[in-house]
């Protein structure tokens, strides 16, 4: 049908030609993330006919993203980014095969995800995140398309490419800290850019043309548009496979702290620690902590600055899910101390009840 | 003169983007350590480029006048 002439015009670069289109066709590139970068990335790549993309993110589409998450409309506010990327490139591209995976990478569903495919891009905004990215790249032996920003300055670069330096070469030190665009700041064009570089060195790949920024990172700065290269070598002393890599990363998955009802008996009268219920304003039964405060999960991203970040927090819910939700969250919103009251309002409700107490 | 390139967090602690030092037989190990002592980059994390190649990170040699150093920290925005 129409293929060859949708693709005519980068099909007549002797770098591509027909041998090259057919690569891409067969191409699968996994993207993590559907933030900023994936807004250049997601669209490039569908435009210029590779085969099947995956994108991978759990967050819905929020106001604040759409001056630099350019591919979603103000009316998708509230939408899973996935859905709403999967629609954008099924209009500008419906011969490629897209899967919209919503969920969270982490260290149960990183290694079987990737498998499926050839490329994994990073357009995440977390550096722990990238780290297991890394790792799980490292088991299943697959590249990965690194892209971050900070403020006016971008970092490019492809880790374990044939059997490359990594991102743990570049960035031994794991436990760092480093601010990303809902902190530090960031413009359209910044991540617009490095998604662009990263979209670019995904297509070489996979056409084998140009060199790879393997063993170097790429490191632009907007403002004064100077670009600069840096080499860097594999060190040998890490090893990740997959056992090294599920022991690693089980660890982190129960990162969520749960406190015991019985432990907390003790705290009830303790006026430096407050106790959030995160369930509907409907749901029962009710528990009248002295310090209590109810927040519906649904209202937490919205009203958490109604929470102080350096208090003790217990939360609870019905029965130790939604909570353990709730903690997540708030530690990502930098909350040091809260925790997750094991089996919620009903244990608690039980064991009150076991104890002759009344709340 | 060793000119000292930073980026992303570096540089907002230096508050400058560059400078050149007039020293001559300082190691970069030395060099790392005033720099530490004046910008306080406590609980920063950086890797450390010369004249355009990461180093690890203990590695000492002299600085040759000419030499460009840089201060690289993992950006995390996307």
């Amino acid at each position: 049908m129409n293929t060859s002439e949708r693709y005519n015009r980068q099909i007549i670069l002797p770098e591509i030609g027909e041998v090259g289109q057919y690569k891409l066709l067969k191409a699968k590139v996994l993207v993590i993330g559907a933030g900023g970068l994936a807004s250049s990335i997601l669209p490039y790549l569908a435009a210029a006919g590779v085969g099947e993309i995956g994108i991978v993110d759990d967050d819905v589409i929020e106001i604040s993203n759409l001056h630099r998450q350019v591919i979603y409309k103000s009316s998708a506010v509230g939408k899973y980014k996935v859905d709403e990327s999967k629609l954008m490139i099924s209009e500008l591209n419906p011969l490629i095969k897209v899967n919209a995976i919503v969920e969270k990478l982490s260290g149960k569903n990183a290694i079987s995800l990737f498998e499926k495919y050839d490329i994994i891009v990073d357009a995440t905004d977390n550096i722990f995140i990238k780290y297991l990215i890394n790792d799980a790249c490292l088991v299943t032996d697959k590249p990965m398309v690194y892209g971050s920003i900070f403020r006016f300055q971008g970092q490019v670069s492809v880790f374990n490419y044939q059997n490359g330096p990594t991102y743990r070469c570049l960035f031994p030190d794991e436990n760092v800290q480093s601010l990303n665009c809902e902190d530090a700041g960031v413009i359209g064009i910044s991540v617009g850019i490095i998604g662009m570089l990263q979209a670019n060195e995904v297509i070489k790949m996979i056409l084998e043309i140009g060199e790879v920024l393997s063993g170097k990172i790429l490191v632009y700065n907007i403002l004064n548009n100077e670009q600069q290269k840096y080499d860097f070598e594999k060190s040998t002393n890490f090893v990740m496979d997959k056992e090294a890599f599920e022991e690693k990363y089980k660890e982190v998955e129960n990162q969520v702290e749960e406190i015991s009802v019985s432990a907390i008996l003790n705290e009830i009268d303790n006026h430096e620690v407050l106790f959030l219920d995160v369930r509907n304003e409907d749901e029962v039964p009710k528990i009248n902590f002295k310090n209590g405060i109810r927040i519906p999960l649904m209202n937490l991203e919205n009203e958490f600055k109604k929470l102080n970040p350096n208090q003790t927090i217990y939360v609870y819910c019905q029965s130790g899910i939604r909570s353990k939700i709730a903690v997540e969250l708030l530690q990502k919103k930098e909350f040091k101390n809260v925790k997750s009251i094991a089996g919620g309002a009903l244990a608690m409700k039980q064991l009150l009840k076991e104890e002759k107490l009344s709340l | 003169m060793i000119e000292i390139k930073y980026f992303g967090a570096v540089a907002e602690k230096t508050k400058c983007e560059f400078e050149k030092i007039v020293s001559s037989e300082i190691s970069l190990q030395e060099l790392l350590l005033d720099l530490e002592e004046k910008y306080q980059f406590n609980s920063l994390s950086f890797s450390v480029a010369v004249n355009q190649k990461i180093v690890p990170k203990a590695t000492d040699f002299t600085l040759k006048t000419s030499d460009i150093v840089a201060l690289l920290p993992p950006f995390a925005g996307g």
